[in-house]
């Protein structure tokens, strides 16, 4: 406890010995001691009770509003400016992805991953996360401003062949897409081509595919277009509407907020 | 019709290559091998920058001080063959990104490097396909990087380094004629490079390493200034040689290595000087010595590694407007 921790840390620096704080993400552990293992400011996120001990992590993103108890001497922290966050997080059980539907069949819809949802973003919801659902932004923090870049280029029906090979691909089973009624899941009206589904990751899967699931009030079909090619709103957990034309066509809706 | 059983002459006269080594000058001031003027543990001083490829998630450039036989003669050129040449090399990381369809389950990062000589590159022009070196130093990085890079933290994802060189380090000066000490030493000092900004493009990749790794090289060159007086030509440990300011380079040695550890994650020996006559000075001279030395000149180029990757850090961070 004696050496204070660095503000910014370069892999392969250490940071503290493991008798006084637990290693996070971004640190690894040797000879009883943590160093880091990528280059970033470092976070101490305070223990939950008493006798558990702060974990040490070394940040991948840039440094948020709530900035870290150990470098209260960073207040540029407010102004994120121009440094753009860089999403090179996997995809990982647990973890909540945007993505889109590549290819609908009998049993299985096929999706390639667009974000994988920052976790601090998605635990403490403070507003930001619905507007990915609705059209109009509410201006949150530029992590949020870049994922609506992400979809709304995604949901152009312009954009959709490019790039699929660089990013992940994921399967929603015909019985992971909802928790009601399992077996009479018509995946034709769950998923269309095109649409934006938020999920989460139950399995890692095979050599080629993540597994996801929708079978969550708040998870399902974010974002669609009709027959017509309008953007549309829910109506239902299992409807949405067509402004323009008024056509409802059915998908498995994820709760808007 | 030729006589097949015999070795043939050329059917038409040839001249016997003339080199600027043997060349006596007539005029005084003719071509002559570039001279170190640097002490034998001091390094060339090395630009390391990183992030200047904006579509790629990691990337760093590389570029060694021109020697000063170079630099003269850029600032007063005498002829058009510069003396000598400096490492000049960019990299770029893509990745994590999923594996190719074909690929099976992975539950590590798959790490592949590519190392390509722009056609420029070297004296001698190379090819748009890659040759057997350039295919040997990939292979030299990826052992380099492997122990490096913490695999097992990214599950089905690949990792693509390209270092394309934009510079070479010759592989002996211009002006000589090849002779049995001969070997591809420009190469080692290229993958010194390689590993350096590797590293570095990896760090700002933001990619699970265990360390900074730096790679050095070390030399064992007979000392061609005693050479030429004849009787002892005492072999001397030199770090960061360039090949181009020696006569002949008994053996050399390049490591990779990350200092916080004291570990050593690729090493390559290449050459003989069990034959040199040791001087009295040097009666440690082996190959403990030959991988010591290249390890501090690892040391030297981590010190730079550090900066930039601190460099890196703070901009990445938002803090490269603090008084830092």
């Amino acid at each position: 406890m004696a050496s204070t921790l660095p503000t910014l840390a370069i892999p392969g620096q250490r940071l503290a010995p493991v008798s006084s704080y637990a290693a996070g993400p971004g640190t690894h552990v040797q000879n009883a001691n943590i160093y880091a293992s990528i280059a970033g400011p470092v976070l101490v996120n305070p223990a939950s009770s008493k006798t558990a001990k702060s974990t040490l992590s070394v940040s991948r993103s840039p440094l948020r509003k709530a900035a870290p108890a150990a470098s209260p001497s960073a207040p540029k922290s407010t102004a994120p400016g121009p440094s753009k966050p860089r999403y090179n997080t996997l995809p990982a059980v647990d973890s909540i992805v945007l993505a889109r539907v590549t290819r609908v069949q009998k049993r299985q819809a096929t999706v390639s991953i667009l974000v994988v949802l920052d976790e601090s973003a998605s635990n403490n919801k403070s507003g930001p996360q619905p507007t990915t659902t609705t059209t109009t932004p509410t201006g949150g923090s530029s992590d949020n401003d870049n994922i609506e870049a992400i979809l709304s280029s995604a949901a152009n029906p312009e954009n959709h062949s490019n790039s699929d090979e660089l990013r992940f691909q994921a399967l929603i089973r015909k019985e992971d897409v909802r928790a009601v009624e399992k077996d009479r899941v018509v995946m034709d009206e769950m998923f269309r081509v095109g649409d934006i589904v938020r999920g989460t990751v139950i399995s890692l899967g095979d050599q080629s595919f993540y597994y996801l699931t929708t079978a969550r009030n708040d998870l399902g079909v974010v974002m669609a277009r009709s027959e017509a090619g309008n953007m549309m709103f829910p109506v239902s957990w299992k409807e949405m509407r067509d402004p323009v034309t008024g056509a409802a066509e059915l998908r498995k809706v994820a709760r808007p907020f | 019709m030729t006589d097949r059983r015999r070795i043939n002459g050329p059917p038409s006269g040839t001249r016997p290559a003339v080199f600027a080594s043997s060349l006596k000058s007539a005029s005084g001031d003719a071509t002559e091998r570039p001279r170190r003027h640097r002490q034998p543990n001091e390094l060339r001083k090395i630009f390391l920058k990183t992030g200047l490829i904006p579509s790629a998630s990691g990337s760093a450039y590389l570029e060694y001080e021109p020697s000063a036989s170079l630099a003269a003669a850029r600032s007063s050129p005498q002829s058009l063959i510069p003396p000598s040449s400096a490492l000049k090399l960019a990299c770029t990381v893509h990745g994590p990104k999923p594996l190719p369809r074909s690929a099976t389950f992975s539950p590590n990062l798959v790490l592949t490097t590519h190392v390509k000589y722009a056609p420029f590159a070297a004296r001698q022009r190379k090819g748009h396909i890659r040759d057997a070196s350039e295919r040997d130093l990939g292979v030299h990085l990826e052992t380099a990087l492997r122990g490096v890079i913490v695999a097992e933290r990214w599950p089905k994802s690949g990792l693509e380094i390209t270092i394309t060189i934009l510079e070479a380090e010759d592989d002996r000066w211009w002006g000589d004629a090849p002779d049995s000490h001969d070997a591809p030493w420009g190469m080692m000092n290229v993958l010194a490079g390689c590993i350096t900004a590797a590293s570095a493009a990896i760090a700002d990749a933001r990619i699970d390493c265990l360390d900074l790794v730096a790679g050095g090289v070390a030399a064992i060159v007979s000392d061609d200034a005693v050479a030429e007086e004849g009787s002892s030509s005492t072999p001397k440990l030199m770090l960061d040689t360039d090949p181009a300011e020696h006569k002949s380079i008994l053996s050399a040695c390049v490591v990779a290595y990350m200092p916080a550890r004291d570990e050593i994650t690729e090493i390559w020996l290449k050459g003989d000087h069990s034959k040199a006559s040791l001087g009295v000075d040097d009666s440690s001279l082996g190959h403990e010595a030959l991988i010591d030395g290249a390890i501090n000149a690892a040391r030297g180029a981590h010190t730079v590694l550090v900066e930039a990757v601190l460099e890196s850090a703070e901009r990445y961070a938002g803090l490269s407007s603090s008084d830092s």
